[in-house]
């Protein structure tokens, strides 16, 4: 359980690292859109291209970025299939009984992959890899303040996203603590039927739930004492501010984006 | 009973990701059958991983756990009988009680060994004894119970299982001393009775210094050194040099002794140095 790091945030100070978090998020956005913009070979290329400077620019290790994208191989797999199988067009490169595979449906598949992959890479490289989830809850913060004019609690959901994430590990160090408190009586999580290994959850998630209510209790204490009373007139620690190179960043994307619209234009191969 | 020797250990947490910390480093330990071992050192220095390799609970990088000469991870399968051998009492152990009565809770221990409901009773019963629980606490719920008296019925829960070594992680942690004391005697009574080995951690060199035969210390996952108490208190400046204390008793016989009053400075604890004192007059 050790091993489970909290959103996978990956500590280092690369450029995109040091972008604000906010800006990152309205070009994840924006890169999220680009990924939908591409529709033929060449603005694919250049897309999945972008995807490798974006990992080359963040400094993180290729291997960590690849496992992120294992979760999704079935998904990956289930799209090529479909779209292999599935689509008609007009150049027939394969037949055999009612098995029929066109050109169309075989660059629709690598269209496919490539968008998911660049989708994957492109939000987890922008958010999760390189912002950690306090300074994301801030940047979401700050983004949705404008909604507090129509009474959006918006401050006090931040909050509650940031105690939530702030208490992920410590519950995971707390459920690690009493199962090895558990195992030293004797019990037993791994063998058995499923009945039985049920059961055996009893004695971890009664006392991890008593401790939990305890720890909200005292932290609501604990914030009240400090003198606590919502998002109204409080000032913060860290104030986020733009910079240039953010702005550049934002033109670089959106430039980006219109570039893509244009290559679709050119009548190369086929056109998605 | 039970002799537990420490062969070239060695730990790393978070190996392989820019979190590494290593833990332990080549630790070689032996905790001679029936003495009562206590292990010091500064938070952070690896003593309570240390003591969760005693029973299994963590799995050693390197080196061997071996109870009575046997390798423990020899065939981990049979990791579960190592751990009613050894008992652990982790740390602040009161937060770990679930069952809805107090009998039911201590009771978890010996029905996990697959023991009959006569013998469970039984044992019940006795490590109740042990910890100086009232029969009339056995049916409250522990939920309704102060910190020191949860305390006692998490260590009666693993006492219950009789094991060979009893292993306690700083047991009086956050109590006062009339708590403390309780724990303390409580655990000495299961060792007069059982002759069983005791190994405690804890910050109190008083409590080191009364209880214990021999003592480890561990610094920076290193063992610094380890013997019979004596030898060990003997060393205080570099007991201080890393970070930890020797009793204050032994302080102020030093100073007695450093202002020009002839007394022995190898004293640890308060009924050593009334005697020493009464010498003197």
């Amino acid at each position: 359980m050790k091993n489970i790091s909290l959103g996978q945030f990956y500590p280092g100070s690369s450029i995109i690292h040091r972008l604000d978090p906010r800006m990152k998020l309205i070009l994840a956005l924006v890169y999220i859109v680009c990924s939908f913009l591409a529709r033929n070979v060449i603005s694919f290329g250049v897309l999945l291209l972008s995807s490798f400077v974006l990992i080359i620019l963040s400094n993180i290790p290729m291997s960590l970025i690849l496992r992120s994208v294992r979760p999704i191989l079935f998904i990956l797999a289930f799209t090529v299939i479909i779209n292999i199988f599935w689509t008609s067009g007009e150049t027939l490169l394969f037949e055999w009984k009612f098995i029929h595979i066109y050109l169309e449906g075989v660059m629709n598949a690598v269209f496919m992959v490539v968008r998911i992959f660049v989708l994957i890479v492109g939000t987890s490289l922008l958010l999760t890899y390189t912002t950690t989830p306090i300074a994301l809850t801030d940047a979401i913060e700050q983004l949705f303040a404008p909604l507090k004019k129509i009474k959006v609690p918006v401050h006090e959901f931040a909050m509650m996203m940031t105690i939530a994430l702030r208490f992920i590990p410590t519950l995971i160090d707390e459920t690690d603590k009493i199962m090895s408190a558990q195992k030293a009586r004797g019990a037993d999580f791994t063998n058995g039927s499923l009945v039985k290994r049920a059961k055996a959850l009893i004695p971890i998630l009664i006392p991890l739930f008593v401790s939990a209510f305890r720890r909200a209790d005292e932290l609501a204490t604990a914030m009240e004492c400090r003198c606590y009373h919502g998002g109204e007139g409080r000032t913060r620690m860290n104030i986020l501010h733009y910079s240039v190179k953010d702005f550049i960043w934002l033109f670089l994307v959106v430039a980006f984006a219109a570039g893509l619209v244009v290559i679709n234009n050119i009548g190369i191969g086929y056109t998605m | 009973m039970a002799e537990i020797k420490l062969e070239n250990i060695s730990y790393v947490y978070s190996e392989g990701t820019p979190f590494e910390i290593s833990a332990l480093e080549d630790i070689n330990l032996t905790i001679k059958s029936g003495i009562v071992m206590g292990i010091i050192g500064h938070t952070g220095s690896g003593k309570s991983t240390l003591v969760q390799m005693l029973n299994g609970l963590v799995k050693p990088a390197s080196g061997r756990v071996l109870l009575d000469g046997k390798d423990i991870w020899e065939n981990p399968k049979e990791i579960g009988k190592v751990r009613f051998k050894v008992g652990l009492v982790m740390q602040y152990p009161e937060y770990q009680l679930f069952e809805e009565t107090v009998r039911a809770d201590i009771a978890f221990g010996p029905k996990n060994m697959g023991l009959d409901d006569e013998e469970i009773e039984e044992r019940v019963l006795e490590a109740a004894d042990f910890v100086g629980l009232e029969r009339d606490f056995l049916e409250k719920s522990p939920f309704d119970l102060s910190g020191g008296q949860k305390r006692r019925v998490a260590i009666a829960g693993i006492i219950a299982m009789r094991p060979e070594v009893l292993v306690l992680d700083e047991p009086a942690a956050g109590l006062d001393p009339s708590g403390r004391e309780t724990i303390m005697r409580s655990i000495m009574n299961y060792k007069k009775r059982t002759g069983a080995t005791i190994v405690i951690v804890s910050h109190s060199m008083e409590d080191m210094a009364k209880y214990c035969d021999e003592l480890a210390v561990l610094s920076d996952g290193k063992l610094l050194m380890t013997g019979d108490k004596k030898d060990v208190f003997k060393r205080s400046d570099e007991l201080v040099s890393v970070g930890l204390d020797i009793p204050q008793i032994t302080t102020m016989m030093k100073l007695l002794a450093d202002g020009g009053v002839n007394v022995n400075t190898a004293v640890y604890t308060v009924d050593d140095a009334l005697a020493e004192i009464y010498k003197l007059l």
